[in-house]
C-alpha cells in the first residue's frame, strides 16, 4: 500500500476537471450535476455520472456507475473477487460533490483508498457532514458485541474546486424544468455573471 | 434474542427507546423560589443560563404541599460532576442566588424528550417536561388495525420463505417492495453478491422485471406454508451460518471466491438495492415515456434539497427555486396518476435489518415503511449501529418496525 503523501495536488486538479467534465455531461441530459472519475496508478480507469432521472432509480449516483463499470470490465476480465478488493485498495475516487451516505457505505465495502470530493453535501454527506463513514473508528455498535467485522476507513480531502460543482449545480437548479406542463416561473437564460 | 409465541409488530422510533422508568437522566441546580419573583427570576436565568439542549424540560416546577399550598421550584443551570458540586455554579449564577437568597439543591431531569405518553408520564416524576406527539403520523407507528396486522404478517412471511428459498446453499437477505395501498408485490429479490446457483433474472433487467411483475399473482397466505429446509432459527446463536448475508457482513465479499468462471457477482448488491432495481425496472416498463415526465424530482435527492418532506408545507413555503421547482413537478404527478414516484407510499419487508448503504438507498428511493424481522448488531443501520430514521437533516424520513415472528414460522428459514 502506498504512504499516505501524493504526488502532487496539480494532478488532484487535473482528475476533478475531469469530474467536473462529467458533472456537466450529467447537466446536459437535466440531470442534478454530479460527476466523478476513479484513479489507479495515477490512470483514469473509469468514469460515472448521476443517472438517477434516467434510470428512475434513485440510487444511481455517479459513484455507482462508475463502480458497476469497474466490475463489470474486472468479472469480464476473469478476476476473482480477491483480486477485485485488491484492485479497488488501490483505486482513488474524485467526485464533485461529497458522496452521499449510501455511497461513502459503498466505498468503504469496497475499500477504495482515496476519496477527493468537490463540495460538501450537508443534507446526506456520508464522509464528515451527516455520518462519517470514511472514519473506520466511527461505526462503534452500540450493543455489546463479540467480533466486529473488519470495517474499512478510507482516507477522505474535501474541497477541491468546490466552487465548480456548487456552480454546476446552481445552473441546474436556475436552468428550470423546460417539460413543465404549467411553468410557475420562466425558465431562466444562463445569466453570466 | 428471545423467542416469542406470537406476531407482534414494533415501531423502532427516531430515538433511542428506553424503559419509561429508567430513562437517562442529567443533573441540574435547583432551587425553591418565591412566586412572586418568578417570573424575574425566570428572565434572569433564561439570559445567563438558557437550557439549550434541555428544550423539553420545564423551567418551573409547581408542587403542591400539605395542607394545599404550592411551591414553585426553578432549574438554575446543568450540573457539572465533579466531586463538589456547588463549586461549579457560575459567578452570575451564585449573583442571582444571592440576591433572591435561593438555595440550590441538586436534581435529575430527563436528557431526551419523550417519545410516548408513558415515557413522558414517567419524566414528570423526576421534574416536569413538555411532550410533543410525533407530528407525521404514518399508518403502524401508533398501532395496526387487524386487517393491516395480518398484512404485514403475509408479506413478512412472504419474505421469510424468498430467503430460505434463495439460500439453498447459504442463507440470504431477501427484500419485498409491496404497494400497500392494493397490497400488491412491486419487486422481489434476495442477495445477489453472489449467485452461482440462481441464475434466473439477474442478467437484464426486462427479463427480471417479468418475473418480478408475475409475483403478483402470489398467493400470499399460501406462500408460507410450502415446504422448505428446516431449522429452529435463532439468528444470533447460530451466526457461523449466516455469513453470507450481505447486510450482515458487507465488508467480507473479498474473502469469497467465485463459485465457477461463469458466475456473476457484484459486492453492492444486497437485497434491498436489487430490489430497488427491479422495482425501477418495472417503472420504466410500466409506464414508458419520456424520463421528462419526472425530471428533476429524485435528482434533488442528491444534495441540496431545502425542503420538508410533506407537498403541504412544501407548497406553503415555496420561495426559493428549488421549492419552485418541486412545486411544478407536484402538479406534473397530479396529472398523471397513478404513475408512482420512486418508491412513494411503498413498504418494503427484510429478513435483515439494512447496513447502512442499502438503509440510505431506501432513503433515496423514499420508500414509506420499512418492515424488518432479525437486528443487524455489527452493521445495521435503523438503530443498531446507525439510526437513519432518525438523522433529521435526511430530506425523506420512512417509518421502521421490527416484526417478531413466533418460533414456528421461523421455522420455514432455510
Amino acid at each position: 500500500m502506498e504512504s499516505p503523501s501524493r504526488s502532487s495536488s496539480s494532478d488532484d486538479y487535473r482528475y476533478m476537471q475531469l469530474a467536473i467534465e462529467q458533472a456537466k455531461l450529467a447537466l446536459e441530459t437535466l440531470e442534478v450535476p454530479v460527476g466523478c472519475v476513479i484513479v489507479e496508478s495515477g490512470e483514469v480507469i473509469a468514469t460515472g455520472r448521476n443517472r438517477t432521472t434516467e434510470t428512475r432509480n434513485a440510487t444511481r449516483h455517479a459513484e455507482m456507475e462508475a463502480i458497476d463499470d469497474l466490475l463489470h470490465r474486472w468479472q469480464k476480465n476473469g478476476l476473482t473477487p480477491p483480486q477485485v478488493a485488491e484492485k479497488f485498495s488501490k483505486c482513488n475516487l474524485y467526485v464533485t460533490c461529497e458522496p452521499c451516505i449510501m455511497c461513502a457505505g459503498a466505498l468503504s465495502i469496497l475499500g477504495f483508498n482515496e476519496v477527493y470530493f468537490g463540495c460538501g453535501n450537508d443534507k446526506f454527506g456520508g464522509c464528515g457532514s451527516v455520518l462519517s463513514l470514511h472514519s473506520s473508528s466511527s461505526q462503534t455498535p452500540q450493543s455489546g458485541s463479540s467480533q466486529s467485522p473488519p470495517k474499512r476507513g478510507f482516507k477522505c480531502t474535501g474541497g477541491i474546486m468546490a466552487s465548480e460543482a456548487v456552480a454546476l449545480f446552481r445552473s441546474f437548479y436556475e436552468q428550470g424544468n423546460p417539460n413543465a406542463p404549467k411553468p410557475h416561473r420562466p425558465v431562466l437564460h444562463q445569466l453570466s455573471q | 434474542m428471545e423467542g416469542v409465541n406470537t406476531w407482534d409488530i414494533v415501531h423502532v422510533p427516531s430515538k433511542p427507546r428506553f424503559p419509561p422508568d429508567n430513562q437517562p437522566t442529567v443533573n441540574v441546580f435547583a432551587s425553591a423560589i418565591d412566586p412572586k419573583f418568578a417570573n424575574s427570576i425566570v428572565r434572569r436565568l433564561n439570559q445567563i443560563a438558557p437550557l439549550e439542549n434541555l428544550r423539553h424540560v420545564k423551567r418551573v416546577r409547581k408542587e403542591r404541599l400539605e395542607g394545599g399550598k404550592f411551591q414553585l421550584s426553578v432549574i438554575l443551570c446543568l450540573a457539572r460532576d465533579g466531586e463538589d458540586h456547588l463549586k461549579t455554579i457560575p459567578a452570575d449564577m451564585l449573583e442571582l442566588t444571592s440576591s433572591y437568597q435561593l438555595s440550590a439543591f441538586i436534581t435529575k431531569v430527563c436528557g431526551f424528550p419523550a417519545s410516548s405518553k408513558e415515557e413522558w408520564e414517567e419524566q414528570c416524576k423526576l421534574w416536569p417536561t413538555s411532550y410533543h406527539p410525533p407530528t407525521y403520523n404514518i399508518d403502524g407507528i401508533t398501532g395496526f388495525s387487524e386487517e393491516d396486522a395480518q398484512s404485514v404478517c403475509s408479506f413478512t412471511r412472504f419474505a421469510l420463505q424468498l430467503a430460505a428459498i434463495s439460500g439453498v446453499a447459504q442463507v440470504h437477505n431477501a427484500a419485498v417492495i409491496v404497494d400497500p395501498s392494493v397490497k400488491q408485490v412491486i419487486a422481489s429479490a434476495c442477495d445477489d453478491v453472489f449467485y452461482g446457483q440462481t441464475l434466473t433474472e439477474k442478467t437484464n433487467s426486462h427479463n427480471s422485471c417479468h418475473e418480478q411483475i408475475s409475483h403478483h399473482h402470489i398467493d400470499l397466505n399460501g406462500a408460507a406454508t410450502q415446504t422448505a429446509p428446516c431449522s429452529n432459527g435463532k439468528p444470533n446463536e447460530l451466526k457461523h451460518h449466516y455469513g453470507s448475508v450481505s447486510c450482515l457482513h458487507p465488508w467480507q465479499w473479498s474473502k469469497q471466491q467465485a463459485y465457477t468462471n461463469s458466475c456473476y457477482w457484484h459486492p453492492l448488491r444486497h437485497a434491498a438495492i436489487a430490489a430497488i432495481e427491479y422495482s425501477a425496472a418495472r417503472d420504466r416498463q410500466l409506464y414508458p415515456g419520456p424520463a421528462q415526465d419526472i425530471d428533476g424530482f429524485s435528482e434533488m435527492e442528491q444534495v441540496q434539497s431545502s425542503l420538508e418532506d410533506s407537498p403541504l408545507k412544501r407548497q406553503k413555503t415555496a420561495k426559493d427555486k428549488d421549492d419552485a421547482r418541486h412545486e411544478e413537478d407536484d402538479n406534473d404527478r397530479t396529472l398523471k396518476l397513478p404513475r408512482p414516484y420512486l418508491c412513494t407510499g411503498y413498504d418494503i419487508y427484510l429478513v435483515w435489518e439494512p447496513c447502512v448503504m442499502c438503509a440510505m438507498a431506501l432513503v433515496h428511493q423514499r420508500v414509506r415503511r420499512i418492515f424488518f424481522v432479525f437486528p443487524n448488531t455489527h452493521a445495521g443501520a435503523l438503530g443498531s449501529v446507525h439510526r437513519l430514521q432518525g438523522e433529521e437533516s435526511l430530506n425523506h424520513h420512512y417509518a421502521v418496525f421490527r416484526v417478531m415472528v413466533p418460533e414456528e414460522s421461523l421455522a420455514i428459514v432455510k
